[in-house]
């Protein structure tokens, strides 16, 4: 097998360029790689008919930009013009999207080739990607381990070297848990930064689509690609797309850090709280200054999410009706039976607990007592991550309490998946970009991550010490290698 | 405190919801929901100094769209992924009775 997808993409685009490698030997290499790691089951729907075409459409272009030609596996809520988009559900199981996600057209346009769509937590709901009808992908760094999620096939396969990018969604975690259980960068930006047009939508004020990649600088390559204003996402933001690179390996002299205190309380584990410890001693002797801060609030917002996630998901999931589209039951009689059987056999057990939970929430008196309240809640979170960035360039802390625990754990505990993203889910309710940069590992020989929360649209400076991290720690991320 | 809903509670919240569940599921259900709005109910001891409320973390106004009519979708691509049809119309059972 060649090892063309081992290099970094700069090394790739060279070697493109020179005409020594055509786009097909890339893709012909990443359909081996998945084939040969089946078994991590990261993907839901191998599209190696579709990547072969166009590998060798491209043989006729120019090599025009740095992500030209290269693989990248896409999650599967982004809908995929004639790619099957199940969103890891057997209501969507046939469904074949008629256009593409406003991402999915501009990784297209700068002739990126889209390999296949990734495995996830039914509809994004969970934090290990067992809530798939399709099971759960596997971690790479222990295969009897999760991978997180809900991005958890996205995060395997990128961590098993299988492509060198993927897209994930992030409503309450979703690309930083994972990246933090599988040693990779994941950025979820600035709500407002990507267009959500295409995503299929579960928590429409929280949900934003970001690039996972095998670390900083590639990772910044490609959000540099999918933000900007989109007229079919009225929340997509009109400021102007950037140059995320610009500012990586430069000094973090004077930058000033914050860590909320609920970040190293209890709820974490040593093993992160000794890896965070060391990290921020890094900082300091580099020059940095590290504080400890109160985030008003902070230890509310997975009460908040699981009102707000859940009721603008019972909304959202309301679509799926047997109707238009998607999984539908035979010869119903009448309406009800057709809308209530086709939800109660195609949407899993935690899609139908979500559903349910937000539809009570949402009914009558219950939307003043329960959702206005963590409306109010939630302004006085972002209202202090916002103070606090007056003062501060950057918030850090872990992503996860613990690092990828075994499959099968803690599967019929309702609140454990929420607990889970406790560390994460804050950001989400402030629509602050948060990252994930791989800072050690732990027992077990297990990755642990490092979050760094920037302010609102400030990915650029979070991609500095991001860098400055990676490179001092220089951890290799290769389980392959590592093992 | 009760540690499980009614079978009559989860039943109503699955119709609220248009889920048909199972005998099965609706013990199981029983237990879970009344674990997850029991840990909701924290919200209501939470004291807050102000009732202004955040739908949307954008700053930016949203404007919406000019009406104009655009770029459709092509009939007979929708009608490919519809369960039951006939022609171009989505075939649904009887929603009124006479």
């Amino acid at each position: 097998m060649s090892k063309y997808l081992d290099l970094s993409v700069e090394e790739i685009n060279g070697l493109l360029k020179e005409k020594k490698i055509k786009p097909i030997d890339l893709v012909e290499e990443a359909l081996e790689r998945i084939e040969n790691d089946k078994d991590l089951n990261a993907f839901i729907t191998v599209d190696s008919e579709g990547a072969r075409k166009r590998a060798l459409e491209l043989e006729n272009e120019e090599v025009d930009n740095v992500l030209f030609g290269i693989p990248i596996a896409v999650k599967d809520n982004i809908v995929t013009k004639d790619l099957r988009t199940t969103c890891a559900s057997h209501i969507l199981d046939n469904f074949i999207p008629l256009y593409d996600a406003t991402v999915v057209e501009k990784i297209k346009a700068k002739n990126m080739i889209i390999i296949g769509k990734t495995n996830m937590d039914e509809f994004a709901m969970g934090s290990t990607s067992q809530t798939s009808y399709f099971g759960a992908p596997h971690n790479p760094w222990d295969r009897k381990r999760v991978a997180g999620g809900s991005s958890g096939g996205s995060a395997a396969c990128i961590s098993a070297r299988l492509v060198p990018f993927a897209l994930g969604s992030d409503t309450g975690g979703s690309i930083r848990q994972p990246s933090s259980y599988c040693g990779i960068v994941g950025m979820k930006p600035t709500y407002g930064r990507v267009s959500r047009y295409g995503l299929v939508a579960f928590g429409s004020s929280l949900d934003q689509i970001g690039p996972m990649a095998r670390n900083v600088y590639e990772n910044a390559l490609l959000l540099n690609i999918l933000c900007g204003r989109d007229d079919r996402d009225l929340t997509s933001s009109h400021k102007k797309t950037e140059d995320f690179t610009r500012m990586i390996g430069e000094d973090i002299k004077g930058m000033k850090i914050a860590i909320p205190n609920f970040f190293v309380s209890d709820i974490v584990s040593p093993e992160v709280l000794s890896k965070l410890n060391e990290v921020v001693e890094l900082l300091k002797d580099s020059g940095a200054t590290v504080d400890y801060i109160d985030i008003d609030y902070i230890e509310n917002a997975v009460t908040l999410y699981q009102i707000i996630a859940m009721g603008e998901a019972s909304s959202n999931l309301a679509r799926f009706d047997g109707v238009r589209y998607g999984y539908s039951i035979e010869d119903p009689v009448g309406i009800d039976e057709l809308y209530s059987l086709t939800r109660g056999e195609g949407f899993g057990e935690e899609v139908k607990r979500r559903i349910m939970v937000g539809s009570y929430l949402l009914s009558g008196e219950n939307a003043k007592i329960y959702y206005s309240k963590a409306l109010q809640i939630r302004n006085a979170i972002r209202k202090s991550f916002l103070k606090a960035f007056e003062k501060y360039d950057l918030i850090i802390g872990p992503n996860a309490t613990t690092t990828a625990y075994n499959l099968g754990e803690g599967l019929d505990d309702p609140l454990k998946t929420f607990l889970d993203d406790i560390l994460v889910i804050p950001v989400n309710m402030a629509g602050l970009p948060g990252m994930n940069v791989p800072m050690g590992f732990g027992e077990g020989n297990l990755p642990i991550g490092l979050q760094i929360i920037g302010n609102s649209f400030d990915e650029a400076t979070m991609y500095k010490l991001a860098s400055f991290v990676e490179r001092k720690l220089d951890l290799n991320n290769d389980p392959k290698e590592v093992k | 405190m009760k540690d499980k809903l009614t079978r009559e509670e989860v039943l109503h919240v699955a119709r609220l919801a248009r889920i048909n569940l199972t005998d099965e599921e609706i013990e199981k259900y029983q237990v879970q929901l009344k674990k997850l709005l029991d840990d909701v109910d924290k919200i209501k001891e939470v004291d807050l100094a102000s009732d202004e409320e955040l739908i949307t973390p954008i700053d930016e106004e949203t404007v919406l769209r000019e009406d104009e009519a655009g770029e459709m979708l092509d009939p007979e691509e929708i009608m490919k992924n519809v369960p039951v049809s006939n022609g171009n119309f989505v075939e649904v059972p009887v929603m009124i009775n006479e």
